[in-house]
């Protein structure tokens, strides 16, 4: 009886496993054909990019990105890539609106300079692309959409200038807080030339980002990025206003100004050779 | 968008006409292998498959050797394991035997060599798909025939969650827009999916840190400017009920090895939340020669209505568990007018009356002012609370509205049961 029983047992505990292991073998094969089949294989292929940036956020400036870029994959999951561009830059509405204010406010003798209010324009990065995510997606019906989602680290060099919002060199009208050579004194438009203390720099630049490219056809994609772009702020402290109003250079340079950040998403195009 | 495919499908089957062409039987396999799943949203064979029907001989086309038998051929081959070789990316099946060739007794000379990648049939009931070897043949892994092979993407869903509860909490969520407030707390959601792709949920949030940000006190302390009370509302908590809506499906590798399958959830909602504002920030407090810090004092502004839209990614892992990323915007609208239930004219009397150094409990102030909050010395740091009086008439001196949007990010995980 026992024996009969054990072998019973043993029989089902060799089925159990060998049903288990068949449907183990049978989900991983399934699974990797989606895993594995792989559509668009980016590797040993060198690719060019157009791309337009926006701000995510705008406190003082907001920047407008223009670039262009070339890879090459070294892998499916790998490349390298270089980035040069331009960004648009502008002081916002609240940077025009502080500094306007900022003449007439006699209380404020002796201050110190806005942080981040460096503004890139030219810029070139170079760096890596590690995309170890491929998956695919019902974008609508009968579209399936094939993407890769990657990770962006690199680093370069940009030119920045600084405008600042404190320190005007030539007061025109303190009460309407005109620094500039506008000839309607409500005609901001007019100004062909202002008097804020201006600051430009060659600085090294970081940037890093997360996004996706989703793949068009055979050499076609469109790349949806989060970038921040990094670099080293510098401002002066202890202004003096008597100082800065008579075109005078005034205060010292801030120890530990800390770094600005600048986020952007990137909507580009990829072509792959 | 429905009349153009149905009219370009109508445009490919007559063009198609004479060389009848079948669905891949890669396609065939994984669907006769695969346990019952659950259609994706949206998810639809992007070109329906003709009728089966016995193959016909095409000369002009080179196709596996006449002898071949017939459908029973592969019998072996509708055991889950031959179907490897046929849906096995290319480099992987290039390292299995031909799986046809093992029927083929003699092979003529002029014939075509069957490829080694050649896709098997499903099960010995099912007719052969095509016979062209060419159109058998994997490119990247997948038949000739369609190699998109979109049927493995859009129709698998190996998880339902029809009928089932989510519990998704998000120990993180940091506000991403912080110009002049930053928020960081935690929130709970549960959800109830209704339909495969639609679920309401109900969510409380409680933010643990909420401040006005540094950019913000650097205005204040540089330029003696400041955001408007309304702009730089502080949310404490928040709850609300909603909807939510997962359009899209997808699936994704992670270095070819793990697998996980992520849905696009879309959400939106609305409710109530609790509203605060700083009206001192962390100070330095001397007294008698002894420094106290003094942390920064928030003032209530009451409850406000709360609204909500969001979108992010729910990554399954296995059956009850996921990864929940997200994004959403917090919109509450702010109007600042009371300060802990005091209004301007109260704060005037309550100024006025502590400069003549008068009790407060005997002034006709509105009903709803906390005139205790700016009354006393707090024991510990020796700050004297009628020093704030000031601080709160500035809030509402000027009452100001503004419609806010806290855009926060949410990580987090969820159970499904």
């Amino acid at each position: 009886m026992n024996a009969r029983t054990l072998r019973v047992f043993a029989a089902l505990l060799v089925w159990l496993a060998a049903t288990g292991a068949a449907a183990q073998d049978d989900e991983a094969v399934l699974d990797n054909v989606v895993v594995r089949n792989r559509l668009y294989e980016p590797g040993g292929h060198l690719e060019v990019s157009l791309g337009v940036g926006l701000p995510v956020q705008s406190n003082l400036t907001a920047h407008y990105f223009f670039t262009a870029g070339v890879a090459y994959n070294l892998f499916n999951t790998f490349a390298v890539e270089a980035r040069a561009g331009y960004a648009a830059s502008r002081h916002t509405g609240l940077a025009r609106s502080i500094s306007e204010s900022f003449l007439a406010r006699e209380d404020k003798r002796v201050t110190d300079e806005l942080e981040d209010l460096w503004e890139m324009n030219l810029h070139g990065v170079a760096g890596i692309r590690w995309a170890p995510i491929y998956g695919k997606l019902s974008l609508v019906s009968d579209l399936p959409a094939h993407f890769q989602a990657y990770v962006w680290a690199g680093g370069g060099v940009g030119s920045f200038q600084r405008n600042s919002v404190i320190q005007c060199s030539q007061v025109v009208d303190r009460e309407l807080g005109v620094c500039d050579n506008r000839t309607s004194l409500e005609d901001r438009g007019s100004a062909s030339e202002n008097y804020w203390v201006r600051e430009t720099r060659v600085a090294p630049v970081v940037s890093a980002a997360v996004g996706f490219r989703f793949f068009i056809l055979d050499k076609h994609g469109v790349r949806l990025e989060l970038r921040d772009w990094v670099f080293r702020d510098n401002y002066r402290v202890n202004l003096v206003r008597d100082d800065w109003e008579a075109g005078r250079v005034t205060g010292d340079v801030a120890s530990s100004p800390g770094l600005t950040h600048l986020v952007q998403f990137d909507l580009g195009y990829t072509f792959s050779f | 968008m429905r009349p153009i495919l149905s009219l370009a499908l109508l445009v490919a089957a007559a063009a198609q006409a004479a060389p009848p062409r079948f669905p891949p039987s890669a396609v065939v396999l994984a669907q006769a292998e695969e346990a019952p799943s659950v259609p994706g949203p949206g998810a639809e064979t992007s070109v329906p498959p003709p009728p089966a029907r016995p193959p016909e001989p095409k000369p002009e086309v080179p196709r596996a050797p006449t002898s071949r038998p017939e459908p029973t051929v592969p019998t072996e081959a509708a055991k889950a394991p031959r179907v490897e070789p046929a849906l096995a990316p290319m480099d992987d099946a290039q390292d299995e035997q031909p799986v046809v060739s093992e029927p083929v007794p003699e092979r003529d000379v002029d014939a075509p060599v069957t490829p080694d990648d050649a896709p098997v049939l499903a099960s010995s009931d099912e007719a052969p798909r095509t016979t062209d070897v060419q159109e058998q043949r994997l490119v990247n892994g997948a038949p000739l025939y369609n190699p998109n092979v979109s049927l493995h993407i859009v129709q698998k869903k190996r998880f339902a969650d029809e009928s089932k509860h989510e519990l998704a909490l998000y120990p993180a969520v940091v506000q991403v827009n912080g110009k002049y407030t930053n928020h960081a707390g935690t929130a709970l959601h549960y959800s109830y999916h209704l339909q495969e792709n639609f679920a309401v949920q109900v969510t409380g949030q409680y933010n643990w840190h909420t401040n006005e940000s540094d950019f913000n006190l650097e205005l204040i302390d540089k330029v003696r400017e400041q955001a408007q009370a309304a702009s730089s509302l502080l949310l404490v908590w928040g709850a609300q009920a909603g909807v939510e809506v997962t359009p899209l499906y997808g699936k994704f590798a992670f270095l070819d090895d793990k697998l996980a399958q992520f849905s696009l959830v879309l959400s939106g909602g609305a409710g109530v939340g609790s509203t605060r504002h700083l009206i001192r920030p962390e100070v330095a407090n001397e007294v008698d020669g002894q420094r106290y810090n003094v942390p920064a004092r928030f003032g209530g502004t009451g409850n406000k209505f709360l609204g909500s839209v969001g979108g992010g990614f729910r990554l399954q892992f296995g059956e009850s568990y996921a990864l929940r990323l997200e994004v959403r915007d917090l919109i509450y609208t702010a109007r600042v007018d009371k300060v802990d239930g005091c209004n301007l004219a109260d704060f005037e009397q309550l100024e006025a009356a502590r400069a003549s150094g008068q009790e407060f409990g005997s002034l006709p102030l509105s009903s709803s002012c906390k005139y205790e909050k700016f009354d006393g010395v707090d024991p510990k740091t020796k700050k004297n609370y009628r020093e704030d009086i000031i601080l709160g008439r500035d809030l509402v001196a000027e009452p100001s509205s503004d419609v806010l949007n806290n855009i926060s990010f949410y990580a987090g995980f969820s159970f499904l049961f």
